[in-house]
């Protein structure tokens, strides 16, 4: 680690704890044990190089490494504000478009299902993340999307 | 096999422990899958579209004749409940693995397996005993609030959706026949009055040609969720010596109504004041079926096959009684805390338990990629020891055994189960998933701490190598773009 790189999670820093050591179990597949004199946690360490998964206790939890200029971009998206500017909406899974609830206009509230994908057998509810008015729609019904597909772009609700 | 994945993987063992030569068939995405590495042969079937493959009695029964089977196994959840398809392959001069095809038929009804029940005296829970039409939606208002909206032709949990109040039941009812005829070509739904604070609870059956049946205990299934079932147990906890006996003695009766043979599976619920209701019969091997195996010594599947084969169940099937305590924990690759969100991907690390009082019956390994036409079912983990609390230590350390990367799975919800106090104390029914884990309870400090700490580390000694594409819920592939990522889990936060 460098000097002016941090670790985050859920956005907050965290100081890694200097008395734990690393072994590699299985390397390949980020298998690793931690120990701190006699004690032993199995982790699973996935990733890289900016963002991980660490599987601690069957629990995936997401780490940041971050440098100066991501602290930039990020600072900068944080005053934006989530509850503004534009929002692409993606899906999360791959699937098959099997409706879509919204036209470009639409004014949609927090929570309304925009677009229903069907995946692993179930139907799944892609749902406005905020009010917004819908600016475009980028799928249509019976078409397979891949993860991070671009399904709706929102804008932001008319005053 | 008409099957793939744990299941197929399963029954290629039976068939190989009888000396019997074990056909698997597989769509483009499964050629080199570990179902078809299990058996003896395998002959392709289509593409990965399960309605070209899997679900194609017509590629089915032309790989069966390609391949000269003389017997066909569906195993569960495709065409293992489709009495068509049981139909067909008796008309091909091969043999249907399970219940007769018109027990099939009727039972695979929800409405008619009701009336069934009705007619054997047994109770079942209050609702409509037709179809939903228009007619009849007047009367649901007197049937009272909350109600499930039910697939007619339904099974594992598709087509079903609670309904709270009667403004949402319009929108619930075109969204169940909706999902109801994707997934069964069937749109026609009932509507039962939702009985709140039950458990699930199963009997299980075996039937011979020549009207053996054996009653081999009963399951309990409440730890669900989108009502589909996470975890089984046999013998279930809390059940009064009276209502077991009760519970399989109305499983026999619906048993003895129609012409049976093979195995199925009695579904009941259980209220706190050991009321039962008799809620559905499944007509093929469930998910679950190993849990019985394990407390009764019975091989289901084998059976299934030896009577297919014109055997009786002999006396030690027969009145075979459960023996200490089984748990099954279904890893699936879902992500808990996202309202168990199914994920796709490549699975990385695979350590799957052994020892004393273990069992895991998997379909994944390290590597394979999870195709996403198919159930997200990565393995079933199950323990056997003498007692329930032995089986929950046994669980506890099973899963402290465990791991599997590249993918969210079940696993942390599973590990989070077996300190709950209501599951240690068997004093748990189907609230348990939404009221007691919610959305999942947040990382304790220490466990945030050793993630960073680990990370800090494997940057330090070089890195992971990366084994592949990056894990699936990761940052990637918008990891080092903060604007796309931040739009992405909006997205993700919400659905």
């Amino acid at each position: 680690m460098t000097d002016d790189e941090e670790i985050l999670l859920d956005g907050r820093p965290i100081e890694p704890d200097p008395g734990w050591e690393l072994a590699w179990v299985d390397r390949t597949h980020g298998e690793a044990v931690l120990r701190r004199g006699a004690e032993r946690v199995a982790v699973l360490i996935e990733g890289g190089p900016s963002e991980w998964l660490v599987t601690v206790r069957g629990r995936r939890i997401g780490v940041t490494v971050r440098g100066h200029r991501d602290r930039l971009l990020a600072e900068s998206s944080r005053l934006l504000g989530r509850r503004h500017g534009p929002a692409d909406v993606r899906a999360t899974l791959p699937g098959l478009v099997v409706r879509v609830a919204v036209s470009p206009g639409d004014d949609v509230a927090e929570g309304d299902a925009m677009v229903t994908v069907e995946a692993m057998k179930m139907q799944n509810e892609i749902r406005a993340p905020r009010a917004g008015r819908v600016a475009s729609v980028e799928v249509s019904p019976g078409q397979a999307i891949a993860t991070g597909a671009l399904l709706v772009r929102l804008a932001d609700p008319e005053p | 096999m008409a099957n793939r994945g744990e299941i197929a993987i399963r029954i290629s063992r039976a068939c190989r422990e009888l000396g019997i030569e074990a056909i698997a068939v597989y769509s483009d995405v499964d050629q080199d899958a570990p179902h078809v590495r299990a058996a003896d042969r395998a002959e392709r079937i289509g593409p990965a579209v399960p309605a070209g493959s899997y679900l194609s009695t017509e590629a089915l029964l032309e790989a069966a004749r390609r391949s000269g089977a003389e017997a066909v196994h569906p195993g569960y959840g495709f065409l293992s409940e489709d009495a068509g398809f049981a139909q067909a392959v008796e008309a091909a001069g091969l043999v249907f693995i399970g219940p007769p095809a018109e027990t099939m038929k009727a039972l695979g009804n929800k409405l008619t397996a009701r009336r069934t029940a009705v007619d054997a005296g047994v109770s079942v829970t209050p609702g409509l005993m037709v179809a939903v039409d228009d007619a009849v939606r007047a009367d649901l208002d007197d049937l009272g609030y909350p109600l499930l909206v039910k697939a007619a032709a339904g099974g594992g949990g598709r087509g079903m959706r609670r309904v709270d109040a009667p403004a949402a039941l319009a929108e619930a009812l075109d969204a169940a026949a909706r999902e109801a005829r994707a997934a069964f070509g069937d749109g026609t739904l009932y509507v039962e009055r939702l009985i709140l604070g039950a458990r699930h609870v199963e009997v299980q059956l075996l039937g011979d040609r020549d009207g053996g049946l054996a009653i081999l205990g009963e399951r309990e299934c409440s730890v669900q969720r989108r009502h589909q079932k996470l975890v089984e147990e046999s013998p279930a906890p809390g059940l009064s010596p009276k209502t077991r006996e009760r519970l399989a003695a109305d499983a026999r009766r619906v048993a003895e109504a129609v012409p049976f043979h093979s195995a199925a599976t009695v579904e009941f619920l259980v209220d706190s004041e050991q009321g039962h209701w008799f809620l559905e019969m499944n007509t093929r091997l469930q998910v679950e079926h190993g849990v019985t195996e394990l407390v009764t010594g019975v091989d289901l599947v084998a059976w299934q096959i030896r009577v297919a084969a014109g055997e009786r169940l002999p006396p030690d099937v027969l009145e075979a009684r459960p023996l200490g305590h089984a748990i099954q924990v279904r890893i699936y690759a879902e992500d808990p805390w996202r309202a168990f969100h199914p994920a796709a991907g490549r699975i990385g690390a695979w350590r799957m338990p052994d020892g004393p009082g273990v069992r895991v019956d998997a379909g994944g390994e390290a590597g394979l990629d999870l195709p996403t036409e198919y159930d997200p079912l990565l393995a079933k983990l199950m323990v056997h020891a003498a007692d329930r609390p032995h089986a929950v230590t046994r669980l506890r350390r099973a899963l402290d055994e465990t791991r599997i990367g590249g993918l969210p799975t079940t696993l942390g919800f599973h590990r989070w189960l077996v300190d709950q106090p209501a599951f240690i104390a068997g004093e748990y029914d189907t609230r348990l998933v939404p009221d007691l884990w919610g959305d999942g309870p947040a990382p304790s400090d220490d466990d945030l701490q050793l993630a960073a700490t680990a990370v800090a580390l494997a940057r330090t000694s070089g890195g992971t190598p990366g084994w592949g594409a990056p894990p699936t819920g990761a940052g990637e592939p918008d990891g080092d773009r903060p604007w796309a990522r931040l739009a992405r889990e909006e997205a993700v936060e919400r659905d």
